[in-house]
């Protein structure tokens, strides 16, 4: 896999030249935990039980509690942002949700570039389960498409 | 009237409604920060005000999603399920509630002393039927977030979709 190293301060414009379509987005793999999902809980104000209460969510014959849909579009924010480092903005991340992803399973967030521009990269993303093997068993999020503003910490409303 | 019988007059009364919520006190260093550590995101930019300001910033941000969280400035209390955001008020007996997805786009970065005002819009109700026969609803709502004082921060367009656990056709 193609990937560039997350820059430090001053090398953007290497790492910029460096970036090309059809390049793999570093992957970012996580395992998400109860303990996670009680902390994403209560950093959102989100206190529905479907997303912390095994026993709420054993009464809808789930298998275990659910994780936050916009749990995959802060990872996806934290996968492109690691990878372009702190002079560069996500600025556009759309996304369809395919299937749940409860809590102990293991997610990885993928991308690739699909256009490269002066001052902007646009990418297609997707989240997948990891089964015991490493291999996605299913499909998260789907649809992705993420538009990040290079050399630039933030976002055009900032001028 | 649709033959789609999901699609009441009340559910199609939905199109074009607004709420808006202003946050009580400033976003605050801490709740960024404090996102970032439940994600898993060990981002400086979140943390550390002297890496911030080294990157042009002018101090520590918020990890973009988190504006888009509204029930930090709703202020309404939890239902019997924990549920303490804005709902619709929308209750469709017989379905069963699907989120499409997402689509955020960011403006700029939140400043701890951002005053936030979410303004939530539905802007579009439609009655379908899937493949297999199932009458549904497909509900389209954006949510803008800006500053009290009017400068755009975020917006985030979300689907909603209630399908029929019956099948019609």
């Amino acid at each position: 896999m193609s990937t560039v190293p997350s820059p430090g301060l001053g090398d953007f414009a290497a790492v910029q030249a460096a970036v090309e379509a059809g390049q793999q987005v570093p992957p970012l793999e996580r395992t998400i935990a109860l303990v996670d999902m009680v902390a994403y809980a209560g950093a959102t104000w989100d206190w529905y039980r479907s997303h912390y209460d095994p026993a709420f969510v054993e009464a809808a014959a789930l298998p275990a509690p659910i994780v936050d849909g916009q749990v995959f579009g802060a990872l996806l924010v934290e996968q492109l942002q690691d990878w372009l480092g702190p002079r560069s903005f996500v600025h556009e991340l759309a996304f369809t949700f395919k299937n749940l992803v409860f809590a102990g399973e293991t997610v990885r967030c993928e991308g690739t570039v699909t256009e490269v521009d002066e001052d902007r990269l646009t990418a297609e993303m997707q989240v997948v389960v990891v089964g015991e093997d490493g291999t996605a068993s299913r499909v998260a999020v789907a649809g992705g498409r993420a538009v990040v503003l290079l050399g630039t910490a933030d976002g055009p409303g900032a001028a | 009237m649709s033959s789609n019988s999901l699609l009441t007059e009340e559910v199609l009364a939905l199109r074009g409604r607004t709420v808006s919520y202003t946050a009580p006190e400033p976003a605050g260093a801490a709740a960024g920060r404090y996102f970032g550590l439940a994600i898993g995101d060990d981002n400086p930019l979140y943390a550390d005000p002297d890496y911030a300001r080294a990157h042009g910033l002018a101090g520590v941000t918020w990890p973009l999603t988190l504006v888009c969280e509204t029930n930090q400035y709703a202020g309404l209390p939890a239902d019997a399920d924990g549920y303490a955001g804005h709902t619709w008020g929308l209750d469709l007996p017989g379905t069963r509630q699907v989120r499409g997805g997402n689509a955020y786009v960011f403006h700029r970065r939140i400043r701890p002393d951002d005053v936030i005002v979410a303004t939530w819009c539905i802007d579009d109700v439609v009655g379908k039927v899937t493949g297999s026969g199932h009458e549904m609803v497909i509900i389209t709502s954006t949510a803008r977030y800006a500053t009290d004082a009017g400068e755009p921060l975020a917006q985030n367009a979300e689907t909603l979709i209630f399908v029929g656990l019956e099948q019609k056709a």
